[in-house]
């Protein structure tokens, strides 16, 4: 199962912790444009959190001349750092613009779902998970949107019933 | 471009931008000046002390616009997205300064400066284009006339990067209105001391910036210990919750039940409409979700929706300033024009304060028969006129008609037109004060007479007498003040808490942080930004270090403001406040008691009961004997 960096952009309030959290985690330093995860806000009223996605099929592992682009045994997309040699034909490839290039060594930098930035997260969405756990997710906030009224009827419905037997 | 300095925290360089020749230069930032004036608020003031002088007009090339962060801006402090611009200010004469939050103040950091500091005046629109580590200044013509919204649009399309960061002016600024603010991030607000005429009167539209540069942290072995206690001190604050939920929105209904919410140009400190633009209101019909600003655990940022009708829109809420200032003090119960006239106000970069308090004295003249509808060329400014007080954001911001007068700010417009209206202007030093009624707190009047700035409810911020903390005010000033301190409306020991806040507070905007955490809720205090200093800068500076650097910058801006002529009868508040009874609500019948509490404030200060000029020997044990000497040249003889 591909595992990935996820938070949910209604929820997100843009505080971009994690983004100074990710390069302090790495790099021991606070720069965003160290940070393995962007946080971009489209305004108004959502902040997006972009973060390598571990494609099945990923692009930027096929468009790499150098070979420097791998998937490790946990299904992660790893950077050879040795083999990278900052042509940036990843960032061109990436359909979410999810991988970068370190502003000094000019070597791609990508999101390895660590999961340090999430216990960071003030409100609590950040989190690591699959496909299938973020599908259950979104089902599940549809559920409580969508169904919101029709559960509140059933409420009242068994508490009539209660009361009335 | 310069070497950077070795400390932590700081990008270490000053930005010095020549308008009239359109020069730029890097200099980097000397480590004795940051240790004693910390950033933010404490270099501006440093600066514009040495640079502005009273011979200068506001609004002329001599005056000096800075922008400042401070060591904390960027970095992990909870809420540390902060930066000040400082200028001599053209609607007080005297210190003028604004804050603001957002992205804007971290990014500039990453781009390699801390501060910006803008001279002379160019022939031209220009923005400047801050791009890591190198600055130019580029032609503004097409931006010029543009609201700050497309602004910062055009600006981020013409550089094909969505990312950079904009801090701009509006119509408002352009035209010299004397409150206008600068916006970045489309509606954060440096809104006072019309700091955005300032920029406006040297040409300069814009300043864009991006960088990639490191903030970089002396400690990195300890910081994420430090960091993390004081982000779950923050999240478990029961304050946190609340501010997440309503931002500070709901502080219509808190000040109502203390009467302490201005209605009718502060005639009295309640509003019976109140509930119509309440917090709870703008939650159950507009509020789209709660946005925070860089490393923000508080998220009292929100959006709002307004979806049909005249005042629809879609963009920043706004807080309770502006709930205030163009709903109960215009006796405007109608809040989707107040949702509408804030984001108006933001487009065109306008304080909300100072444009509802100017437009409250407006109404309150028309009613008294002062100002008649030859005056206003037939709008009517009957109370709660909110299609009139829409019209009014509108001609101000263009200074046109009536609108001409009032982008004037309350006490000079009232000085033109004359007829009695004086007595209505609810100002301290030509600046309109804010939506603290301070009859029903006696702390807050106080503050707003000594603040620096001109009425300003932030300089000291004195809330903890708001509504019961009194634990918390026997830990920071003592267990001897209570229970008086903690008494909202017994001015006693109310001029110790004042002078212990100004302190505070400039030492807090001097770091780059916000007073959220640190003031309300108060959870984080001194001894936490020792220990994050050590970590972050690199420097063990005691508490009684941060103390005396606090002091010694609320001291170098009155030094500035004496320098200019104010002295103890500028530091007053509107008689309505001081000799009329509050004619309702909970705090009825209060009076402000401000001779009793400026003479305790002076005592605390080190400074002249009857002149309120700073003593000698207080400057002296500040390090501030240049200014001694340099107030000396100017004729001004201080006390012993």
């Amino acid at each position: 199962m591909r595992r990935f960096l996820y938070a949910d952009p209604t929820v997100c309030v843009g505080c971009r912790i994690c983004e100074a959290i990710c390069s302090f985690h790495w790099e021991k330093t606070l720069n965003p444009k160290k940070a393995r995860n962007r946080v971009r806000r489209v305004d108004p009223g959502l902040d997006v959190v972009v973060a390598c996605r571990n494609c099945d099929q990923a692009w930027c592992v096929e468009a790499c001349p150098e070979e420097a682009l791998r998937r490790n045994r946990q299904g992660i997309i790893i950077v050879d750092a040795k083999k990278c040699r900052g042509c940036g034909a990843c960032v061109e490839a990436c359909p979410f613009g999810a991988i970068f290039l370190h502003p000094e060594t000019q070597k791609a930098i990508k999101c390895v779902a660590c999961g340090f930035c999430t216990k960071y997260c003030p409100v609590n969405t950040l989190r690591i998970l699959t496909e299938e756990e973020l599908a259950v997710l979104k089902q599940q906030k549809v559920i409580q949107h969508e169904c919101a009224n029709l559960l509140d009827e059933l409420r009242v419905e068994g508490e009539t019933k209660e009361r009335e037997s | 471009m310069g070497r950077k300095a070795s400390l932590g925290g700081y990008a270490g360089q000053h930005l010095y931008v020549d308008m009239t020749k359109e020069q730029c230069k890097a200099v980097p930032i000397d480590r004795q000046f940051a240790i004693t004036y910390l950033g933010g608020q404490g270099f501006a003031s440093r600066i514009l002390y040495d640079k502005v002088g009273p011979q200068t007009d506001p609004l002329s090339p001599e005056n000096v616009l800075i922008w400042a962060t401070g060591p904390f801006t960027g970095t992990l402090w909870p809420q540390a997205s902060r930066y000040v611009v400082a200028a001599k200010s053209p609607l007080t004469g005297i210190f003028g300064e604004a804050h603001a939050a957002g992205h804007w103040g971290p990014e500039l950091k990453f781009a390699g400066f801390d501060t910006i500091i803008i001279t002379g005046r160019a022939k031209r629109p220009l923005y400047l284009f801050v791009d890591n580590g190198t600055a130019k200044l580029l032609d503004a013509k097409d931006l010029w006339g543009h609201n700050t919204n497309e602004t910062e649009e055009m600006i981020k399309e013409s550089h094909y990067d969505p990312s950079l960061r904009v801090s701009c002016i509006g119509q408002a600024g352009e035209n010299l209105v004397r409150f206008a603010a600068i916006i970045n991030d489309y509606d954060r607000a440096a809104a006072r001391s019309g700091i955005g005429a300032v920029a406006g009167s040297k040409h300069l539209k814009a300043v864009a910036v991006r960088g990639s540069q490191d903030i970089s942290v002396a400690k990195p072995d300890r910081y994420l210990e430090v960091i993390e206690e004081l982000h779950k001190k923050m999240l478990d604050s029961p304050f946190t919750a609340s501010r997440a939920q309503y931002g500070t929105t709901n502080l219509v209904e808190l000040m109502q039940e203390i009467g302490r919410l201005p209605s009718y140009n502060m005639r009295s400190g309640v509003f019976a409409e109140y509930q119509k633009i309440s917090g709870e209101a703008i939650k159950n019909h507009y509020l789209v979700k709660p946005r925070a600003d860089y490393a923000c655990l508080q998220r009292c940022g929100r959006y709002t929706l307004v979806r049909t009708g005249p005042y629809a829109y879609c963009g920043g809420s706004p807080e309770y300033e502006s709930q205030s200032a163009l709903g109960s003090r215009c006796g405007n119960d109608n809040l989707e024009s107040i949702l509408y006239g804030h984001h108006l106000s933001n487009l065109y970069g306008l304080d909300t304060i100072s444009t509802g308090s100017t437009i409250s004295w407006a109404m309150e003249a028309w009613e008294e028969g002062l100002i008649t509808a030859e005056d206003t060329g037939g709008i009517d400014l009957e109370w709660g006129n909110h299609e009139s007080i829409i019209k009014l954001i509108h001609m101000i911001a263009h200074r046109k008609g009536f609108g001409d007068i009032l982008a004037e700010g309350s006490y000079r417009a009232a000085q033109r037109i004359g007829r009695g209206t004086e007595k209505f202007v609810m100002h301290c030093k030509k600046q309109e004060i804010a939506g603290q009624e301070p009859r029903a707190q006696k702390s807050m009047g106080l503050a707003t007479a000594t603040a620096a700035r001109g009425a300003d409810h932030l300089y000291a911020f004195p809330v903890l007498d708001e509504v019961g903390f009194d634990e918390e005010i026997g830990i920071r000033y003592g267990q001897e003040y209570l229970p008086e301190m903690g008494d909202r409306l017994n001015p006693k020991f109310k001029g110790i808490m004042v002078k212990e806040n100004e302190d505070f507070c400039a030492v807090v905007e001097s770091l780059g942080v916000c007073k959220y955490g640190t003031l309300i809720p108060p959870v984080l205090f001194y001894e936490d930004i020792v220990t994050t200093f050590e970590v972050t800068v690199g420097l063990h500076l005691t508490e009684v270090q941060f103390r005396q650097i606090g002091e010694r910058i609320v001291n170098l801006n009155r030094g500035f403001n004496v320098r200019e002529g104010i002295r103890r009868k500028d530091d007053s508040l509107p008689r309505r406040l001081t000799h009329i009874p509050a004619p309702e609500g909970p705090s009825k019948g209060q009076v402000v008691e401000l001779d009793q509490m400026l003479d305790e404030y002076y005592e605390q200060r080190g400074w002249q009961l009857e002149t309120g000029l700073p003593k000698i020997q207080t400057l002296h044990r500040l390090g501030l004997d240049d200014v001694i000497e340099d107030l000396r040249k100017q004729k001004i003889k201080l006390p012993q």
